[in-house]
């Protein structure tokens, strides 16, 4: 390198490798009349520009959505068959084949790229400690202080709102559209979505109202006061990924989770009995006020829907 | 260029071509079916107008009168006794029938689910054994053995179609149905057999009783929970929307979601492509 001396010229010389000549029958294009195929290609390319003349008129007096995807699609078919025809009947045809050199180095040069490493080594491929620390210390503030933007990427911080929902102890029981629900509304074998009276429509207070028959229900220990007249109430967020479970089976007293398939037993305190789902939807204790309308014992005893780091 | 397309080339273009058209030709068979219940007359704006008139009449009960309840006994003995038991009061094959009211009777026999032909996990419907005038015996009869229970409606359903309001039925539609008979009515299975049937065959005097009485594994909703108001509302979203939908983006598909979608782009997107590749990369 200093000395200029050039000691790696390989064998590189195009010595032996074929010109490729105009009349070589690989460059004609591939359609036997080039002319005519050029006229059937421009005509398709003008289909295409007719195409998308029509689909922007079509857009600028209103649109009508069917007619603008069949004219802009005619656009991009024709565009799309006329450059691939293009490139098939009108360019060179091929296929082309270069040969290429020996890319095997020979002794000699192999031999002096050896002593040329080994000779300037000394100075060229010292350790350089200094520039060594320098690069480690700026790679490492880098990787603490990328950390911040990428955690807070993640969004606020749920804190304690996985935990709790809307309802509280004396929470009225009401529809989507606020309306109380009165303990004669609903019939033995009906089911209701309900939401605590002024969180109507919120999705992690959403919850399933059931009347079962009474002689039916198995009462965990514990919950002998939450389902009275047969009402019970369970999450509507499912245990397993948090799918609204509003598939209620009147039968077979089962709600079944559309997503996954899970299925819970309504009758034994939304007991998991088929599916994914790891735990039993959270009941919410019911009763039934002096006028009878429905309300709340308590909030939920349990985080309601999937199952998360913190969850004990 | 002037060349005969080989057999190897055609081959999967006609494979794939003659799929796409057996797809298109049995998807678009099932939503011309879809479309055979008879449309209702009155348009949406004609029932936004009724629909805030006084809250009567939206729907009414009617009883079978009771001359039909003699000819009711020999049809309900020749063909429901056998496994009801001649009062109706069941035995070990089938339910009790006393109290249930004449929508429910009225429901199962002329949806066709009953009589049964084959013992499934739920009956299906099928073409009505009885005509009318049977049906209503047969419901003249079971009523006239014991009085409706309370939580169940005292008489047939006659709902009111222009009450109803198409809008107000969509959300209560979304909220109470479309969670097992799907967003377009085309039902889907449940558990253990069961399964949500579809809603594209069925009259509006059906879709009231069966609201109102909850058959199979269907919930069973009482005024309280649904008013008449909004019963008529969802059988006018039914008979409209759901019987006779407009299918924006061209052919419905059948209306059963993703799989036929996305079968079809499938075909026609993978299809296309693998004929293009055919006639670009084909040489002499």
């Amino acid at each position: 390198m200093s000395d200029g001396t050039d000691v790696t010229s390989g064998n590189g010389a195009p010595a032996g490798v074929p010109i490729t000549k105009f009349d070589d029958p690989h460059l004609q294009p591939y359609a036997k009349n080039p002319r005519r195929a050029e006229m059937l290609i421009g005509a398709i390319l003008l289909i295409g520009l007719a195409g998308f003349c029509a689909y922007g008129g079509l857009y600028w007096v209103g649109g009508q959505t069917q007619w603008e995807a069949v004219f802009g699609g005619i656009g991009f078919f024709a565009f799309g068959f006329g450059l691939s025809a293009w490139g098939k009947y009108l360019l060179p045809q091929g296929p082309f084949v270069e040969d290429r050199h020996d890319l095997k180095s020979t002794e000699p040069e192999i031999e002096a790229m050896a002593a040329a490493i080994e000779d300037r080594g000394k100075m060229v491929f010292r350790r350089r400690g200094f520039l060594g620390t320098i690069l480690g210390a700026g790679a490492g503030v880098m990787g603490v202080v990328i950390t911040f933007p990428l955690i807070r990427s993640l969004g606020p911080q749920p804190k304690k709102t996985f935990d709790t929902t809307n309802w509280r102890s004396g929470s009225h029981v009401v529809d989507l559209d606020g309306r109380r629900i009165h303990r004669a509304d609903l019939e033995v074998g009906g089911s209701l979505t309900v939401f605590p009276e002024g969180h109507q429509g919120s999705g992690v207070d959403q919850t399933m109202l059931i009347r079962a028959d009474t002689k039916d229900i198995t009462t965990l220990p514990g919950r002998d006061t939450w389902g009275p007249k047969g009402y019970l109430a369970y999450s509507k967020m499912c245990t397993h990924a948090g799918c609204p479970v509003g598939l209620y089976q009147q039968v077979a007293q089962q709600l079944l989770c559309p997503c996954h398939q899970s299925l819970f037993d309504v009758l034994t305190g939304g007991n998991p009995v088929f599916g994914p789902a790891p735990r039993p939807l959270p009941q919410l204790p019911l009763e039934i006020d002096s006028q009878g309308f429905l309300l709340a014992q308590a909030g939920y005893d349990q985080p309601v829907g999937p199952g998360f780091w913190e969850r004990s | 260029m002037r060349k005969k397309l080989r057999v190897r080339y055609l081959l999967p273009g006609m494979l794939v071509g003659g799929v796409a058209v057996a797809g298109l030709l049995t998807s678009g068979a099932s939503v011309s079916q879809a479309a055979t219940p008879p449309a209702p007359k009155a348009a949406g704006t004609v029932a936004l107008k009724t629909a805030t008139r006084a809250a009567d009449n939206i729907i009414t009960y009617h009883v079978p009168p009771s001359s039909y309840i003699a000819p009711g006994r020999t049809l309900f003995e020749l063909n429901c006794s056998s496994c009801h038991g001649v009062d109706a009061s069941g035995t070990a094959r089938a339910p009790n029938l006393q109290g249930l009211g004449p929508a429910t009777v009225d429901f199962w026999v002329s949806t066709g689910r009953m009589p049964l032909a084959v013992a499934t996990a739920q009956p299906v419907q099928k073409p009505a054994r009885f005509n009318r005038k049977e049906t209503l015996q047969i419901v003249a009869f079971v009523n006239s053995l014991a009085p409706a229970a309370p939580d169940y409606p005292a008489g047939i359903p006659k709902v009111n179609l222009s009450a109803g309001d198409v809008v107000e039925g969509n959300s209560l539609f979304v909220l109470n149905c479309a969670g097992c008979h799907t967003i377009t009515g085309a039902g889907d299975a449940l558990s253990n057999g069961f399964f949500a049937p579809s809603l594209h065959k069925i009259y509006p005097r059906q879709i009231a009783e069966a609201i109102r009485t909850g058959p199979t594994q269907m919930p069973h909703f009482g005024p309280g929970n649904i008013s008449d108001k909004q019963v008529a509302d969802i059988v006018k979203y039914v008979t409209t929307s759901i019987q006779h939908p407009t299918n924006q983006g061209g052919l419905g598909l059948g209306g059963i979601g993703p799989v036929a979608e996305g079968f079809i782009g499938l075909l026609f997107g993978v299809g296309g492509i693998m004929l293009v590749a055919f006639w670009l990369g084909d040489r002499k």
